[in-house]
């Protein structure tokens, strides 16, 4: 083996895949088509699934506390995996109130973030759709999603563990983000303090940070409320016909 | 006749002895250096294992939660120490098998420092919450390009090196030493291009972290392990490597399959359907050249087994050869379709980095570091006892984290695809493994006390001055490295030794 066969073969193997592999699929995903509803069903035009919340700011603050060790914000088509089984992990099954929003998570899902947080491990459930579940979760508990983020990040052994949409009476090996928390003087009148036991005369705030982190943890749901999901992305057509 | 090839040798010794010198510096710097950096690893890496289990501990620290504590422990190990014992073996082989002796140890004493410099700012910036929040590239944006101009300046002498060394046999161990050299700039450059300069589809940026951090190990630190491994095997046991053109066949086979590898952790996320199956594939494949390898190390020094029991250097290097051909096979089994649903986000993949970076490449770098500190240093290592701990628990520690990791995983992982279990079951489940990983970082954490005790000795030149290498048995009958001598005489059979 000569010298220039050496090092041709070692261009030859990396910067093929390296093309083909990394610098055409970047290129093609930079300017993906919308999915779009099919043409003469009830909806029509792009089918974006709305965000609010500080998604941008949160999902970077997401990404450096490290939440993405232990969760992972993806729903697996079923040739992968069974995540859209998992109750409320993948959407809403059909019910009165709505159609079957269950569905496969698609490019549209990570609008507005720099990295999507696919996540390393589940050692915590998938939080694709935890705004969703958490609404849905609290209905009529009198806590809203945030308030219950807020309270998870201070300390995840206040809030029952939940999963599944069942409250497990055991703990959570979610680890605390006090971090992320000021204590600091208690007046009358304060606002946004957590309803968390506190030294006396004093109060827990939330930082910016953990703000922003709650914001985008709220922001992440799969589904438009009460919207069908398109056909092209809905992996249970006939529940979703049925339930109309 | 006789009186040429004693003169010869003699110039040859001297060689080796001026290349040693020149390198002496640089070398002890990065190993040192690195042996403290893995210290501080395996302490994070025991925080973050106890944390998945017991939330509690250490709570009070805002900056050593999990998550954080996770990427500073994986940066660490990567970047603090697995990075840097790979430019000590770098330039110490390239110069040795390129005969040339280095002279530019100032700027890469320097540029060794600047890498400690990134690193250190690195994991400083992970732990303060300010990383780049990125998986698997967790260092903030504008470390990248410092790590980069340094590596730049440490690897640049060897490639000139090989250039002008005088025309002859190009060794195996060279091939991977240059091929490790020219990947690792190509990947590191795309990835910090991709990820943090261009602005790309989030997924696909995802995806190209992915990638990343698997090359990184296959076209980086595993070449720099089998190339200590080609270097060390024949000149310990003083025989030729087993096969040429087996030796050739793993080589390429590895520089096919290592560039497709990564994005299997993506399977089943909206990027490109082909990429995951690519690098799905690409890790089963894997087996081939594992195979190759360690049936070609191995029956190098097969018949010689006294001489691997003996020898620190050969102990390491044959136990990370095996380990290796376990990643293969595991490899294989785990990157299966039906398998991958499991194991796809389970602790099974943090089992398998660590057999990577701690099984096949720490343990092939410290058979290196066993052979070469002693012809730095002029010294001999002082404790067969400290070097025989270190082995042992080195062992059960990377043995025991991937068994309570893997199985762990593949039992987690199947938990969560069976839905009719609810989820939290199964993390709890999963979280016994969890106490089995922490109790091996704490082996392995004395393991690195004996370790970096050691090579501190070492550097400040307390070995002992003696002509005879610290062999893992109780007296001198026979030395496999060939007569005694000067420290220098005993690293290849020379004409002197082959009687």
């Amino acid at each position: 083996m000569t010298f220039k066969a050496f090092i041709f073969g070692l261009l030859a193997s990396f910067g093929f895949p390296w093309l083909v592999a990394v610098v055409i699929p970047f290129a093609k995903m930079r300017s993906l088509e919308p999915v779009k509803f099919a043409e003469g069903s009830d909806q029509s035009g792009p089918y974006i699934p709305a965000r609010d919340g500080r998604v941008t700011e949160g999902s970077k603050i997401y990404g450096q506390e490290g939440c993405a060790t232990c969760h992972t914000q993806v729903i697996r088509p079923t040739y992968a995996g069974n995540d859209i089984h998992r109750e409320g992990w993948a959407g809403l099954q059909a019910s009165l109130d709505n159609p079957d929003t269950r569905r496969a998570t698609f490019a549209n899902d990570f609008r507005g973030e720099k990295v999507a947080h696919i996540g390393m491990s589940r050692v915590g459930p998938d939080l694709a759709n935890l705004g969703r579940r958490l609404e849905t979760h609290l209905k009529g508990d009198g806590q809203t999603p945030l308030e219950w983020v807020m309270l998870h990040l201070y300390n995840p052994r206040s809030t029952p563990n939940y999963a599944d949409n069942q409250t497990i009476p055991d703990r959570s090996s979610c680890p605390s983000k006090n971090g992320l928390f000021n204590v600091v003087p208690d007046y009358q009148g304060r606002g946004g303090a957590l309803k968390v036991e506190a030294p006396e005369g004093k109060a827990v705030v939330p930082t910016d940070r953990a703000r922003a982190l709650a914001s985008y943890l709220v922001s992440l749901k799969k589904d438009m409320l009460n919207q069908p999901v398109p056909a092209s992305l809905n992996t249970n057509p006939k529940a979703a016909a049925s339930a109309k | 006749m006789a009186e040429t090839t004693s003169i010869a040798d003699t110039q040859d010794i001297e060689l080796r002895a001026s290349i040693d010198r020149s390198l002496r510096h640089p070398v002890m710097f990065f190993f040192t250096s690195g042996a403290v950096w893995l210290a501080l690893a395996i302490v994070l890496g025991l925080v973050a294992s106890a944390k998945k289990h017991s939330p509690e501990f250490l709570e009070c620290f805002s900056f050593l939660d999990a998550g954080k504590v996770d990427a500073a422990h994986m940066s660490a190990l990567v970047y603090g120490w697995g990075a840097q014992a790979a430019f000590g073996m770098i330039i110490w082989f390239m110069a040795r098998l390129s005969r040339k002796t280095c002279t530019a140890s100032g700027t890469i004493l320097f540029a060794g420092h600047l890498w400690n410099f990134g690193v250190m700012v690195g994991v400083g910036f992970i732990l303060a919450g300010e990383g780049s929040g990125v998986a698997y590239m967790e260092f903030p944006m504008p470390v990248w390009p410092v790590l980069f101009f340094a590596f730049i300046l440490i690897t640049v002498w060897s490639l000139i090196q090989f250039q002008v060394r005088d025309a002859g046999h190009v060794y195996v161990s060279q091939w991977y030493l240059l091929a490790a050299m020219l990947w690792f700039p190509w990947v590191f450059i795309t990835a910090w291009f991709f990820v943090f300069v261009l602005d790309g589809n989030p997924v696909m940026v995802a995806g190209i972290a992915s990638w990343f951090k698997a090359t990184l190990f296959l076209l980086f630190f595993l070449p720099v392990a089998l190339a200590s491994a080609y270097y060390l095997a024949p000149k310990v046991t003083g025989g030729p490597v087993h096969s040429y053109n087996l030796a050739l066949f793993g080589f390429w086979a590895l520089a096919f399959l290592g560039p497709w590898a990564g994005m299997q952790k993506l399977m089943g996320a909206p990027i490109p359907q082909f990429l995951p199956y690519a690098g799905a594939a690409a890790m089963v494949l894997i087996l081939i050249p594992a195979i190759a390898v360690g049936v070609n190390i191995l029956k190098t020094v097969i018949g010689q087994t006294d001489v691997v029991a003996q020898s620190p250097s050969l102990r390491f290097t044959a136990f990370g050869v095996v380990a290796f051909v376990i990643f293969g096979v595991l490899s294989c089994g785990l990157h299966t379709t039906n398998a991958l649903k499991m194991v796809q986000f389970s602790y099974t993949g943090y089992g398998m980095d660590i057999l990577g970076l701690y099984g096949v490449f720490s343990l092939c770098a410290f058979g290196a570091i066993y052979f070469i500190v002693p012809r730095i240093t002029r010294r001999e290592w002082l404790s067969r006892r400290f070097i025989r701990w270190h082995y042992y628990l080195s062992l059960y520690g990377v043995a025991a984290i991937v068994v309570c990791a893997i199985v762990g995983g593949v039992m987690q992982g199947a938990g969560i695809e069976d839905v009719s279990q609810p989820f939290g079951t199964m993390s709890r489940f999963a979280s016994s493994y969890g106490w089995g990983v922490t109790l091996a970082w704490g082996f392995l954490l004395f393991a690195n006390l004996f370790f970096c005790l050691h090579l501190l000795l070492m550097w400040a030149r307390l070995g002992r001055r003696s002509s005879h290498p610290t062999l893992l048995k109780s007296h001198h009958a026979s030395n496999p490295h060939g007569p005694d001598g000067e420290v220098d005489n005993y690293d290849t059979p020379t004409a002197s030794s082959a009687h």
